[in-house]
């Protein structure tokens, strides 16, 4: 070990890592770091070993460790399920959580934006205004939630799973956080070349957010990816299901085959992993990058 | 996440802010309709529509109806302060976060110190623990009820259980002891721990390792010193908002409980409770918006509470 | 030194780069507002209303097809079918709260949904067979004289068992609760457990251990008939059959399904008939069915004859069209209620003749099944409100999982019944 570990910032004094003590701590560290590691995989193994099992073998008495047999089989028997349509729903899920997170992503930067650098007497209001909301439980206001989409005749359809769910106050809250710090020189230099809000905003301010606009982006696709509640009551209609109301109609079935469940759930978490191991990079930088102040 | 450093001890920084105000730009007040009215109209029409409708409802008996005639006062708010099962919802609540705040704050700053340190295939631990965040509660609930906790022999904890000759378990539907807390905390830990570490982990690679060096030249020693007076304090603006998005987040449990338990009275959150006065077959929208009402009004007092306490918001400008 | 930190600005040369994403974000968000794929309600047939009906989700195969198929064979009105998974009570409740819900819809009628003007009196449609229904069946559905819903299918809730496993241990099929705690006990080894009555650890058998004591939840004259000592005491008996520790919890399916008794994780199972044909594909004739048994020798037995029903939404625009559907769906279409009742799981067709007719539940453990229903069968009462049922539920999870003072639980869910009783009838 280096003396002075910069690239962690939890350094270390010359000489430490080499005593006994520190032996002993580095090893109970990795002991450590390891049963995490078990435990936190240990669900996904679950969900692998079940979605390709038969149901006797995840029923039977003595653990099978991994099907011995691969039921590939289990794939086909889920998208011929009449009673759960799959591939609708994973199309839906995929158009709820693109359109849904780009909206949400303009409509929110707009307004953080807005908040953030554009003089207005009132601005504070505003902000505490779309501040309050986040305290206030969405499920609270659930069925009046669902009256207004309804009387506007959006059950059932896509934009009734999009377009309430497009602003988000927590997404604004973030966003002005953000612009606050953003550097105000390449604003000003935008200004000086005579780019007004607008201009500033869409050639300057946007394209240099953009780690900050994936990270959100991420965090808001799982969000919609994985979002129950809501498309449960507006898809009332089997043709309007997400994947997550799909799979609950394994749940609620009077009868219930586990290794079908589960390989739903295989399938409905696999765009995300996907997703996680280009994006993460993205996420975590712009995690990072959002608390610090320049 | 969102949350600005406490004052960094770079002087340039404190000298710069506030002396530079935007310059003025003819219009402002339409340029920051333009950009900010959009969201603010959908806000009125989707969060303060309903917000108002609710507090409507408040006021009336509304048995299967959202446009109900008959005017009671405060009676809905008067009947949900005195009914015992809202209350043991709160009661549920508090206990809830009591288990769910501090582990996940002291788990999370764990698996981010233990991160941050190696040196070999951090990326790999980092994605192990931040991939549950993939997973939806519906998800993790399915694999939770159906795999690992299951009250029968094939359940994973009661194979392990097995194997060292204890008897199996049923550890969503038993009371006493109420073992169904397991399955509970441990669902949303495996969901959640994996981003606040993520917070973590920002936070510490902001703090500047001359703090170490200049901690260690005055004789610190690295451990728990260094961890006390210089870690932890720096890490004091992530905190806050770990402690309070985690907060929130566990105010409006509903997710893990509903899947997982169901509407029973012995561990049944507000939100649950109150979903099965208005939601389920009672239909009871009086009620129901009275209570929500009320457990909107604490969720804000705690909140501005834990501000008032950590200073948080005080970074707002 | 901060120079690990990433480097949170960026070149002109990023900048540049980047700025095509942001055209792309642009054209997702201008497409959102935009077509999102769902057909209209209009076209197909021509003048013709469309009526909305929604299910809740049957779980037995080809259950679903069935429905659309004879939503198809209507030819009066364009009939689209809701199959509705997960809560369908709740969703139901917001739909019939918004201008979107169904024109006609199966549940189960509370005296709420008559105040409230959420379903039409059927009387015209029922009138010429009234007869033909159960006395029962009518009963429920009968709000101050008038018809509300048509019965569509009877689903008598019971125990059933495997013979085998009684006979291996040398007990006869027990005849008061005792017995079947005493023969719970016995029939618990290490891999299976004497008796599942649902992962909530009983709360389905509440109502029928009320029965069995010779209770009832409301009486003829609304009010509370649950609150005397034998009621108590057959909670009680509901608590020490919990605590036996022959009980099955925590099974992955819940008493609605066969399959815990299916998997062998128990001897004895609380279940609906519907799931008769599941039982019978996995255990063949190994099967035996009792009522709930009675308290003791004063009781009775006692068997919950729940089932669903069609309504008729007063929110409807075309209300008179969807009385018509329903009455040609669940009155005329004999062959349709016949192919509904026994082609998937198992029912009881409510009409007298239809069941009269039913060749599959005249034989075997059905037979039994539908024996005990005549002999033993209670309805729901209208006028017992969800909310009286939410009451009575805490009651018997304080009583039956923590072990509380029945009487004490009994005057608390009696003060919640007695205030909805003042509000329902003044």
């Amino acid at each position: 070990m280096t003396a002075i570990d910069r690239t962690t910032g939890a350094p270390q004094p010359i000489g430490y890592s080499r005593s006994t003590l520190g032996r002993v701590a580095l090893i109970l560290r990795w002991v450590a770091l390891f049963i995490a590691v078990i435990l936190f995989l240990l669900p996904f193994y679950l969900v692998l070993r079940n979605a390709l099992s038969t149901e006797a073998d995840i029923t039977s008495p003595s653990w099978t460790l991994f099907p011995k047999h691969l039921q590939w089989g289990n794939i086909k028997e889920l998208f011929n399920d009449t009673q759960v349509p799959m591939a609708r729903a994973l199309y839906n899920s995929a158009v709820v959580g693109v359109l849904g997170t780009a909206g949400q992503l303009l409509l929110a930067s707009m307004a953080g934006y807005g908040l953030a650098r554009i003089p207005y007497r009132h601005a504070d209001k505003v902000f505490y205004a779309i501040v309050a909301t986040l305290m206030i439980p969405g499920a609270v206001t659930f069925i009046p939630s669902f009256i207004v989409v309804s009387s506007l005749g959006w059950v059932s359809t896509l934009r009734g799973l999009i377009i309430p769910t497009l602003f988000s106050g927590f997404a604004a809250f973030l966003f002005r956080q953000y612009f606050l710090n953003f550097p105000r020189e390449l604003e000003e230099a935008a200004r000086v070349d005579g780019a007004g809000h607008f201009g500033t905003f869409w050639r300057i301010v946007v394209p240099n957010s953009l780690p900050f606009f994936a990270a959100l982006a991420a965090i808001t696709f799982i969000g919609n990816w994985n979002s129950f509640l809501w498309p449960l009551v507006i898809g009332q209609d089997s043709s309007s299901w997400t994947i997550q109301v799909a799979m609950s109609t394994f749940v609620t079935a009077q009868t219930i085959n586990i290794h079908e469940l589960f390989m739903a759930v295989a399938v409905s978490i696999l765009p995300l992993v996907l997703i996680f191991a280009f994006l993460q990079r993205y996420l975590i930088q712009g995690v990072t990058q959002s608390g610090i102040k320049d | 996440m969102s949350t600005r450093t406490a004052p960094a001890p770079v002087p340039r920084e404190s000298a710069r802010k506030g002396a530079r105000r935007p310059k003025g730009i003819a219009g402002n007040t339409l340029w920051f309709w333009l950009f900010v009215g959009p969201f603010v109209v959908g806000l009125l029409i989707f969060s303060y529509l309903p917000i108002i409708w609710s507090l409507i409802l408040s006021f009336f008996e509304a048995y299967n109806t959202v446009t109900p005639s008959k005017f009671v006062g405060v009676d809905n708010y008067v009947d949900m302060l005195t009914d015992h099962n809202f209350l043991s919802s709160l009661g549920t609540f508090t206990l809830f976060a009591i288990f769910i705040v501090p582990l996940t704050f002291v788990l999370s700053l764990a698996l981010a110190l233990l991160v941050n340190q190696v040196k070999i295939a951090r990326a790999f631990f980092r994605s192990v623990f931040f991939l549950p965040t993939a997973c939806s509660y519906v998800v993790a609930s399915l694999i939770w009820r159906l795999s690992i906790f299951n009250g029968v022999r094939f359940g994973l904890m009661n194979t392990i259980l097995g194997w060292f000759g204890i008897d199996g378990i049923a550890w969503l539907s038993t009371v006493s002891p109420p073992w169904y807390w397991i399955p509970i905390v441990t669902v949303r830990l495996w969901l959640q721990l994996g981003f606040y570490m993520i917070l973590f982990i920002a936070g510490l690679q902001r703090i500047s390792p001359t703090l170490y060096e200049a901690a260690y030249v005055d004789g610190a020693k690295p451990g728990w010193q260094t961890f006390r007076y210089i870690t932890l304090p720096q890490l004091r603006a992530t905190s806050v908002a770990v402690l309070i998005l985690n907060l929130i987040a566990a105010y409006q449990a509903f997710d893990e409980f509903y899947n997982l338990i169901g509407n029973v009275n012995f561990a049944r959150p507000p939100l649950v409770y109150l979903y099965g006065i208005s939601l389920g077959t009672i239909q009871d929208l009086g009620h129901g918006s009275a209570g929500a009402l009320i457990l909107a009004v604490i969720i804000m007092l705690v909140t501005l509470l834990q501000n008032k306490i950590f200073g948080f918001g005080k970074a707002g400008d | 030194m901060p120079a690990h930190m990433p480097s949170r600005g960026m070149s002109r040369r990023d900048l540049l780069k980047r700025t095509g994403g942001l055209a792309a974000l642009a054209a997702f968000t201008a497409a959102c507002g935009g077509n999102t794929g769902r057909p209209s309600d209009s076209g197909g047939g021509g003048n013709k209303v469309n009526l909305s009906q929604w299910y809740h989700q049957y779980g037995e195969t080809g259950t679903k097809e069935a429905a659309l198929k004879y939503a198809k064979a209507y030819t009066d009105a364009n009939v689209s079918v809701q199959w509705t998974p997960g809560d369908y009570g709740s969703k139901l409740s917001s739909g019939l709260l918004s201008n979107k819900g169904p024109d006609v819809f199966e549940s189960q009628l509370n005296i709420g949904m008559v105040k409230s003007n959420q379903v039409v009196p059927l009387d015209d449609i029922i009138a010429d067979v009234k007869d033909d229904f159960q006395p029962g069946d009518l009963a429920t559905n009968t709000v101050d004289g008038k018809v509300y819903g048509i019965r569509m299918i009877v689903d008598p809730q019971v125990i059933y068992y495997r013979k085998s496993l009684l006979d291996k241990a040398g007990i006869k099929p027990p005849e008061t609760i005792d017995d079947l705690i005493a023969a719970a006990k016995e029939l618990t080894t290490n891999k299976v457990k004497g008796i599942f009555v649902g992962n909530d650890g009983g709360l389905a058998l509440g109502g029928p251990a009320l029965w069995s004591s010779g209770g009832s939840y409301l009486t003829d004259d609304h009010k509370p008939g649950f609150t005397n000592e034998r009621a108590a005491q057959a909670f009680s008996k509901l608590h020490e059959l919990y605590t036996s520790k022959s009980v099955l919890l925590g099974s992955p399916t819940d008493w609605t399904d066969p399959g815990a008794i299916n998997q062998n994780l128990c001897a004895m199972q609380w279940i609906g008939m519907w799931a008769v044909p599941g039982m019978q594909k996995a255990l063949g004739d190994d099967l035996g069915v009792i009522a709930f048994p009675a308290l003791d020798a004063q009781g009775k037995p006692a068997v919950y004859s729940g089932g669903w029903t069609q309504f008729v939404s007063a929110k409807s625009p075309n209300v008179d069209a969807a009385k018509k559907f329903v009455k040609w769906l669940w009155i005329d279409k004999q062959d349709f209620q016949e192919d509904w009742s026994l082609n998937y799981g198992f029912h009881i067709p409510p009409r007298k003749s239809l069941a009269a007719k039913a060749a599959k539940l005249q034989s075997g453990v059905a037979a039994d099944t539908v024996k005990l229903n005549a002999d033993y069968g209670h309805t729901d009462n209208p006028a017992w409100t969800p909310k009286m049922g939410t009451a009575f539920g805490d009651m018997l999870t304080n009583i039956i999982r923590k072990g509380a003072d029945p009487a004490g639980e009994i005057s608390k869910a009696e003060k919640t019944v007695n205030a909805e009783l003042s509000r329902l009838f003044g």
